[in-house]
């Protein structure tokens, strides 16, 4: 039998997906139930609320019984919740398979969002470009991902010159762009948007589900997975992560890889940031505070190795949804919100020890099927 | 009754059945050799035996006593030791420090020093080895460190030895060094079980010998009644006619590769070589003269290199690895585990690894053309592997070789430095690298082969230029090829 690293991958994603499963069916079980009013749609597209009879002959407003977890409302929620970290999470996971690792993506998301929001700010309604809400917005977009490319493009181009170990350099970074931010808006927060902005990107489609956010998920995730299964340069980050001095002996141009994973990184972390732009209508320099963690612990339970060579886009979106399904069941099942820094920390250390225990089974499974 | 009986030895690796009822016994003090093609399981049993492993069934019975050691301490308080191929110690302590890690000498919770290395300096003198206790495993050779491993299973009262592959990667004097010690422990009356590919080795150091092919047992014999062609014959299931190249049959194409005064400060210097196409030039020496960074020079890995490179005639500037692969050039390095292939990955992504930009278009891998182009030259290596997906960690040394090979292949090369082609390789897959090397030249490419096994230079090539102590020591046409005047030119001494 073929033992492939692309089996093994697909074997742990629909492992990932029955975790999902899982996690999503306990929460239901034990989430019990809410009363929420009933609303219905008005002739000329607004909503009302429904009005029932009771036994007695009065007039009383009508409510639904619904699944605390498994409801429309809160599933939508959840989506947009696990888009931002899914989003970094897909660069991160380019970077941990190329053999690195980015601790600054959070201050990235901090320094794009105000960046991007000071640009907006000068172009919102309150603002002396008030007039021109359009270039304004394009000159914000710009300089979220601008920036935010620049600084993960820095990270990659220190790395490569100084060859000093990614850690340093990343935890050097995450200090010093959010001190950037910090000093960028003297700590205030900033607001005040073109209105088209943030409205664009609170779209919803139905009942309250914001579906751009959760487009940009699926985009994102997408571009990742062709991006590391099927262009060249997905498979140079596999080599240089895998064994960078057989990369470098076969013509791989291992620094510019390394260059190219850092400063998709920022990116996808500058996406995130222009979202939550969008979505909170403001920034401040502590957007983003501890992200990064969240973004390796999605990155490692959705299997990519920290030691480089192994991980996949669907993995690692599929890791952030576990990691959101996890710290917002602590909140529908109403466990005491200070534990859930110790939940989450101890399902990361279980993920990668089940993973392990996984591979290690499907070897075996492999090994007898052989025998 | 034997001292240590093998009976039904089973044992399943993914893809394969590594040992399929392997039983033979090995009689006390003696020095057994086993032998096979990678892959047949020699190493798999060693490993077994010194609980590196555990069998997946059959039983193993040392001293009438059946065993089933579950862990590497468990077969040392058996009285097993194994010395290993791979690093088997930590580089950044001293020989002492390795050798009592297990059990440090202490007085009051603080490492006592003092009897540390008195400790170690009596391991070290109980098999004659002269070595500081205090050098740091990291900066011994690859002999010295067999010695300090030995040293380590003799002190802890191994009863007996597994080697494996003891010699592969040791320099002429280190070798005679550990044959004089193998014998001086089978005097002491250690069981030794020899593991080699080298069957000259086998016919001068062993009693008796076992023979595995794809995991089965094939003989048992002593020495004495039977002989290397027999052996190989037994090995490889066939009969292997050792055929002269054809290549040198072939009129030489223009010159092809030309090297003038490369040198590199603290490495080599004065090189100067040329190869035709058609033609294998080989590089001898011993390990230090200098071979391998000369070609990895040549292939633009050395950026102090100094000199001059041409490919047909054109410069190739000095330093720059993309400017060697633009001219066409390829290197298969030494090292095929770390600087020969990305083991996580794929056959087919090793394959097609130096090949990517052909394979792609607009940024995409072409999976057709890949599939095509990889299983092309699986085929025409005879690589044998689950399938193209099997990931080349889990491949014998010789396949490894050949998927190494093959992506230097693939890319389609004119130049081809290679780098020790049949380090740890069998018989069978070295005749066939061999072939694969003729065939190679048949067509037109230019061959320099570095090489520590002299047959392998004499086999194949052309000419062969020897190196001593990073500088060129002479050349020899065909005509004059032997191991002695090789040997000469590789040691400094004029002819007798």
């Amino acid at each position: 039998m073929p033992l492939s690293v692309r089996s093994l991958l697909r074997f742990q994603e629909s492992g990932l997906l029955l975790v999902i499963l899982a996690l999503g069916s306990l929460l239901t079980a034990f989430s019990g139930t809410v009363r929420t009013p009933l609303f219905e749609r008005t002739p000329e597209g607004g909503r009302q609320r429904v009005f029932v009879t009771n036994a007695a002959g009065e007039r009383v407003p009508a409510f639904v019984e619904k699944n605390k977890f498994l409801n429309a409302q809160n599933l939508a929620q959840l989506a947009k919740d696990t888009s931002f970290t899914a989003i970094m999470a897909v660069g991160m996971a380019l970077v941990i398979i190329a053999g690195g690792i980015d601790l600054s993506v959070g201050s990235i998301y901090a320094l794009a969002s105000v960046l991007g929001a000071l640009v907006l700010n000068h172009y919102g309604a309150d603002g002396p470009g008030a007039a021109s809400p359009g270039l304004g917005i394009l000159l914000g977009v710009a300089a979220c991902l601008g920036t935010a490319a620049l600084c993960g493009l820095l990270n990659g181009g220190l790395i490569v010159a100084l060859r000093v170990h990614p850690f340093i350099i990343t935890l050097g970074a995450m200090a010093i762009l959010r001190g950037i931010a910090f000093v960028a808006t003297k700590g205030q927060s900033v607001g005040s948007f073109p209105a088209a902005f943030r409205d664009f990107v609170r779209r919803e489609a139905g009942d309250g589900l914001s579906f751009v956010p959760l487009l940009a998920m699926v985009l994102v995730t997408a571009a990742g997975w062709i991006f590391l299964a099927r262009l060249a340069a997905g498979r140079r980050v596999y080599a240089v992560g895998g064994n960078e001095l057989a990369a470098r002996f076969s013509g791989i141009r291992v620094e510019r890889v390394k260059l190219g994973v850092y400063l998709l990184s920022g990116l996808a972390a500058g996406v995130a940031a222009l979202l939550s732009l969008g979505y909170y209508g403001a920034a401040t320099s502590g957007d983003g505070q501890g992200y990064e963690l969240n973004v390796i612990a999605a990155a490692v339970v959705g299997g990519a190795s920290l030691s480089g060579g192994r991980g996949s886009a669907l993995g690692v979106v599929l890791g952030a949804l576990i990691i959101q399904m996890i710290a917002s069941g602590i909140v529908i099942l109403g466990i005491d919100q200070n534990y859930s820094q110790i939940i989450i920390g101890t399902v990361v250390i279980a993920a990668v020890v089940l993973d392990n225990l996984n591979t290690w089974l499907a070897r075996r499974r492999l090994a007898a099927r052989a025998g | 009754m034997p001292f240590l009986e093998f009976h039904g030895l089973t044992k399943r690796f993914p893809g394969v059945l590594a040992l399929d009822g392997v039983s033979f016994g090995v009689e006390r003090g003696t020095c057994h050799a086993l032998i096979g093609e990678n892959g047949a399981g020699k190493s798999t049993l060693g490993k077994i035996l010194a609980g590196v492993q555990t069998a997946d069934g059959g039983t193993i019975r040392l001293d009438g006593r059946e065993i089933r050691p579950a862990s590497p301490l468990d077969a040392r308080g058996l009285g097993i030791a194994m010395v290993h191929q791979e690093l088997a110690f930590c580089p950044n302590l001293s020989i002492a420090e390795n050798l009592c890690l297990g059990d440090l000498p202490r007085r009051a919770g603080f490492v006592d020093r003092a009897a540390l290395r008195a400790r170690a300096r009596a391991m070290l003198a109980a098999i004659g080895a002269d070595l500081d206790p205090d050098a740091l495993i990291g900066t011994l050779s690859t002999g010295r460190e067999q010695l300090v491993q030995i040293a380590a299973a003799v002190g802890t009262g191994a009863r007996v030895l597994v080697m494996d592959e003891p010699s592969s990667s040791l320099s002429a004097a280190e070798t005679r060094e550990l044959f004089r010690l193998v014998r001086d422990l089978k005097a002491r009356g250690l069981t030794l079980l020899y593991v080699s590919h080298r069957l000259e080795e086998l016919f001068a150091l062993c009693d008796r010998l076992t023979v595995l092919r794809d995991g089965r047992h094939v003989a048992t014999e002593p020495i004495a009644a039977t002989n290397p062609p027999r052996v190989v014959t037994q090995m490889i299931g066939r009969e292997l006619a050792p055929a002269a190249p054809l290549h040198l049959t072939r009129p030489l194409g223009p010159e092809c590769l030309r090297v003038e005064g490369l040198a590199s400060p603290g490495k080599f210097a004065g090189i100067d070589l040329t190869v035709r196409a058609g033609e294998i030039v080989g590089i001898a020496g011993i390990v230090g003269a200098g071979r391998s960074e000369v070609a990895q020079a040549v292939f633009g890995l050395d950026p102090a290199a100094t000199g001059r490179v041409a490919v047909r005639g054109r410069s190739v500037p000095l330093g720059s690895r993309d400017a060697a692969l633009a001219a066409g050039i390829g290197l298969v390095p030494e090292d095929r585990k770390r600087q020969g292939l990305v083991l996580g990955l794929s056959c087919r992504e090793n394959i097609s690894l130096a090949s990517l930009p052909a394979l792609t278009r607009a940024g995409w891998v072409r999976r057709a053309a890949e599939q095509t182009l990889a299983r092309r030259y699986t085929e025409r290596l005879r690589v044998r592997m689950p399938s193209l997906e099997a990931v080349t960690a889990g491949l014998s040394g010789g396949n490894q070789q050949k998927i190494a090979l093959a992506k230097w292949l693939a890319r389609g090369c004119d130049v081809l430095l290679i780098d020790e082609p049949t380090r740890g390789v069998d018989v069978g897959a070295k005749a066939e690298i061999y072939r694969l090397l003729d065939e190679l030249a048949c067509e037109g490419k230019a061959l320099l082969v570095v090489s520590s096994e002299l047959p392998e230079l004499i086999g194949l090539c052309r000419r062969i230029v020897v190196m001593r102590e990073g500088r060129l020591a002479g050349e020899l046409d065909r005509a004059a090829f032997s191991e002695a005047a090789l040997m000469r030119l590789m040691a400094g001494v004029a002819a007798a």
